[in-house]
């Protein structure tokens, strides 16, 4: 399948003030990763909070910032949403890998993407789905959030098999 | 020397500088020594006071950024000493006051008696101190403002009763007035 977005998600968001992108890899987010990487515009950490920590100084300093990650590591992070992101209303955008959105991904991701949807319900953190076909129009309601001060997520599903 | 002693006299030292300090009494401790706009009191987040002093450290770089961390609180977060270790940001100064417990939550152990946080510290690629008394630290920070490097100085420190008392602000406002200092001249 084609990818090609992601990349145009990454030049969007480039053009309309973000300046920092964040976080830990995912292959789903690959296209997204790489491109980035390739403008020296990424920062790969050693875990998911430990990105949100420095998107969150980078925030207090004025400068917008986006932090990816697999929903994998948007479980590991639950508490740093609650306890610091939510807390302090700190306004990021979050683009999140969905595994185990297919009931066939890997064994792994069968329980926490059957959760996902869900779990980001639960801690009131407003998300939307990204494709090919809608990326525009929900990276603008991301912006607008960001801009209202609020932090918000974009999720990616993950629709293909390697 | 206890915890509220020593930031006593790193204090002495740190006039308008933007800190962001660790939750649990060591933002308890800030509060109570030196309540100031620049103070980021991370009262949740276990962990991620030297990953946002990271964030504030690359965006301002004309600015020397001070973290108040603790044994416990590094040690959940070692990753953070490599991602800084790897960006090297010359004007980050990162203080862990190692009473090796976790003294907000009763004083249980950690292993820093055992493992060296400072030698986690030398092989990320930060200037190191280890200071065990109140003149060792009184001498090290007379040297911070020639270092062109990331600090860190670990202030051995004993377990204590004192309490200071709770953060009383609301977060949102800790968070718009620590936005509001770093856009101010020093």
């Amino acid at each position: 399948m084609t990818n090609s977005f992601q990349s145009k998600t990454f030049n969007f968001f480039q053009k309309n003030n973000i300046k920092n992108f964040i976080g830990v890899p995912d292959s789903t987010l690959k296209e997204f990763i790489s491109f980035g990487l390739k403008n020296k515009k990424i920062i790969v950490t050693t875990r998911e909070e430990e990105a949100i920590g420095i998107a969150t100084g980078m925030c207090l300093s004025g400068s917008n910032s986006l932090v990816f990650m697999q929903n994998a590591g948007f479980a590991n992070s639950l508490s740093t949403i609650t306890s610091l992101v939510k807390l302090y209303q700190i306004p990021l955008i979050f683009l999140i890998g969905w595994r185990g959105y297919l009931k066939d991904d890997a064994p792994e991701h069968t329980m926490i993407g059957k959760v996902q949807p869900d779990l980001i319900k639960t801690i009131e953190l407003p998300s939307k789905i990204i494709t090919a076909n809608n990326w525009e129009k929900n990276c603008i309601w991301a912006l607008k959030k960001i801009k209202n001060n609020s932090p918000c997520a974009l999720i990616v599903k993950r629709e293909f098999h390697d | 020397m206890i915890r509220k002693e020593a930031m006593k006299i790193v204090l002495e030292k740190i006039t308008s500088s933007p800190i962001i300090s660790a939750n649990g009494f060591m933002s308890r401790d800030l509060f109570e020594l030196k309540e100031k706009n620049s103070n980021f009191y991370m009262i949740g987040s276990m962990g991620l006071a030297s990953s946002i002093g990271l964030g504030v450290a690359l965006k301002n770089p004309r600015k020397k950024i001070f973290i108040f961390d603790g044994d416990g609180n590094i040690l959940m977060n070692l990753g953070s000493l490599v991602t800084i270790g790897n960006l090297q940001p010359k004007n980050l100064v990162h203080i862990i006051f190692d009473n090796n417990s976790h003294e907000s939550t009763g004083g249980q152990p950690t292993a820093s008696n055992k493992i060296s946080i400072a030698e986690f510290g030398k092989i990320c690629n930060y200037k190191v101190f280890t200071v065990t008394n109140q003149n060792s630290l009184r001498n090290c920070l007379k040297k911070l403002q020639k270092i062109n490097q990331s600090i860190m100085i670990v202030i051995k420190i004993s377990k204590s009763d004192v309490k200071s008392k709770r953060v009383s602000l609301k977060p949102e406002l800790i968070k718009y007035r620590f936005m509001k200092s770093l856009i101010e001249k020093q």
